[in-house]
């Protein structure tokens, strides 16, 4: 298989010269393959969300790589950081950060509206996710109005409408019960047998154990401590 | 093209979600709008009105000084005018002022002669016979009064005397003409009790407007008991009294626009959490810093533009359908000058361009410039919450 991310050396200082300089990442190098499913697993702190935001192209390292697809972004201009998280991700985040008082169909379709796919695509899309994400009665509401594990729900909606190559959930288990969790899993479970790459951070060992997980990623004081399979 | 409209699309759909905001912002914007818009309509108005009525006027009124005060002038003094290079026609003039105590108001009256500006007639013929009159609009409005009707007026001495209305004309400017009646001068010159031989003043044609100044002085040496003033002196007194009252009125225009300054900058380094947040979330889900722009620039056009028209729109009527109860107050000097009936709605484009352009880009720049600076920073912090 295919690379499709790769980290050289990567490191992220925050305020960096400071008195209260932090090393959230110290020299991390790894590499995921297209249609891999892997967790990035550690206590609070580790660092895993940044990792996770380096990947995604939300940030950029203070030292080291990070290649998308073959092409270093590290250094890319904020533009293409944009368009490439457009394209190329779907954003699961560890708050679910969705819009509160607008519906749960304008928040799925946020990510295409800077695009120039038209109205008529972008509902006939979000309606086959809610369909399958069983949330289509509540599409007209406002998320603010929905249940946890509805938001949930609307947040892996907006994640997949752009039809993302990489799927990068932050603690996406954190508030649901088992059930739903299983329901979650069970999704990205159908997406990556459809060749998505999923990388999940957690410290949800009912996650990491689970059948869809390739790879466990053990960090610790923002370094990579160890891999392993399941 | 898909991709800002659909931008635009998505920013009138916030703007309407956060309706009880931007519906008090759009009140207090356009009300500002409204206070800076009516005093600009109401000071280039009564300006352009005082220049009109001017402009119809005379070249030169040459009256009589008697102890540094108005004096009636001989008329014969016309003879020697007419002499003078350069001069057209030379009229003796009779008019004054009427106070009707009945209905409380003034009058200005005047005996017909030629050189008189055109006066359009709605109704009726000019006065041509001894006790007759024509009047203007206000005049036949106040008095309720139709042709034929006989129009009653009192004189200083307490004697009263009628004249039949003949016709009734247009008030062009609304100023002098309004309230203005006619009669014959002879008429006129008995009910003021005007001597024989004697007039208000005399008015003078000069045909180049440049000989001016030259016509006057040497109708100063002619005749040095007399003050001639020239259209280009009154004009001047209008400036002066203008640029005055401007004075103040643009103390009132400045702090009303620092008062809305305050309140947009007040916007600007208050763009709330709430917002910041949703930037991060679109920035973090693909939107670019350019769609933030158009998203911000398009709620930020759609308010500002809103309240302009709405604001232009509350002046207008506010000042000429109303005329401008609210200013009035404070324009106390002005009513003696004008006494304001109904203002004639010139609008000056330059000053509502103006006006558009102080109020509307430090708005913009207040909504969008905050929203650029949150979004031009990495959308990290929204992977942390
Ligand atoms: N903006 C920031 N400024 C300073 N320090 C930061 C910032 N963001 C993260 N850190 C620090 O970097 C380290 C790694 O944080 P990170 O969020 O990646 O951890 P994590 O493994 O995701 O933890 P959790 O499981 O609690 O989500 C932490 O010590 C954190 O305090
Ligand atoms: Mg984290």
């Amino acid at each position: 298989m295919p690379l499709i991310i790769k980290t050289e050396h990567v490191s992220k200082y925050y305020n960096r010269h400071k008195p209260d300089e932090v090393r959230a990442l110290d020299d991390v190098s790894l590499t995921i393959a297209q249609g891999e499913a892997l967790v990035l697993n550690g206590a609070s702190g580790s660092g895993k969300t940044t990792l996770l935001s380096l990947i995604g192209c939300m940030a950029r390292p203070t030292s080291g790589s990070v290649s998308i697809q073959d092409k270093e972004v590290s250094k890319l201009p904020e533009r293409f950081l944009t368009d490439i998280r457009r394209q190329t991700f779907g954003f699961i985040f560890q708050q679910l950060n969705l819009i509160r008082n607008i519906s749960v169909m304008e928040n799925i379709q946020l990510p295409l509206y800077p695009s120039a796919i038209p109205m008529r695509e972008m509902n006939r899309r979000a309606i086959e996710i809610l369909t399958r994400l069983n949330i289509l009665n509540k599409a007209r509401m406002k998320v603010s109005a929905l249940s946890g594990g509805e938001q949930q729900r609307v947040a892996i909606a907006r994640a997949l409408i752009n039809q993302p190559q990489i799927i990068i959930a932050d603690e996406p288990t954190a508030h649901l019960d088992s059930s739903l969790a299983a329901e979650l899993l069970e999704i990205l479970s159908e997406l990556n047998r459809g060749g998505k790459t999923v990388v999940i951070a957690t410290h949800d060992p009912y996650v990491s154990r689970h059948r869809l997980i390739d790879r466990i990623i053990r960090m610790r004081d923002g370094r990579i401590i160890g891999g392993s399979e399941p | 093209m898909t991709r800002l409209l659909k931008i635009l699309e998505y920013g009138l759909s916030s703007l309407a979600r956060r309706k009880f905001k931007n519906f008090s912002i759009i009140a207090i914007y356009s009300f500002t709008i409204a206070a800076l818009a009516s005093i600009l309509l109401l000071t280039h108005s009564l300006k352009e009105i005082a220049v009109n009525v001017l402009a119809d006027g005379p070249d030169i009124v040459v009256q009589r000084l008697t102890g540094g005060r108005h004096d009636l002038i001989p008329a014969n003094y016309t003879q020697g005018i007419e002499q003078l290079a350069g001069v057209g026609r030379v009229t003796p003039r009779i008019w004054g002022y009427y106070y009707d105590s009945l209905y409380q108001t003034n009058y200005t009256m005047l005996g017909v002669q030629q050189d008189m500006p055109q006066l359009e007639m709605v109704e009726g013929r000019m006065v041509v016979a001894d006790g007759e009159c024509t009047v203007g609009q206000g005049v036949a409005t106040a008095q309720n009064a139709e042709i034929g009707n006989e129009l009653l007026l009192i004189n200083s001495a307490g004697i009263g005397s009628t004249c039949e209305i003949t016709g009734m004309f247009k008030a062009r400017s609304n100023l002098w003409t309004n309230d203005l009646i006619l009669f014959t001068k002879d008429d006129l010159q008995r009910f003021f009790a005007t001597p024989a031989g004697l007039a208000t003043d005399i008015t003078v044609e000069v045909f180049n407007p440049k000989e001016i100044p030259v016509v006057a002085q040497k109708i100063r040496q002619l005749f040095p008991d007399t003050r001639p003033v020239t259209i280009n002196e009154i004009l001047h007194t209008y400036e002066s009294v203008f640029n005055w009252r401007s004075g103040m009125m643009l103390t009132i225009f400045a702090s009303s626009l620092i008062a809305f300054s305050i309140l947009a900058w007040d916007k600007a380094t208050g763009i709330s959490g709430e917002e910041k947040q949703e930037i991060g979330i679109l920035k973090a889900i693909g939107w670019d810093t350019g769609d933030i722009l158009a998203l911000k620039f398009s709620e930020g056009s759609v308010i500002s533009v809103t309240a302009f028209l709405l604001g232009i729109f509350f002046a207008y009527i506010h000042v000429f359908l109303l005329g401008a109860p609210l200013l009035v107050p404070v324009l106390k000097g002005w009513s003696v000058l004008f006494p304001p009936l109904h203002l004639v709605p010139y609008v000056n484009m330059y000053q509502i361009f103006t006006l558009g352009f102080l109020t509307i880009v430090p708005y913009m720049a207040s909504t969008v410039i905050p929203s650029w600076k949150s979004a031009i920073t990495d959308p990290e912090s929204i992977m942390r919450g």
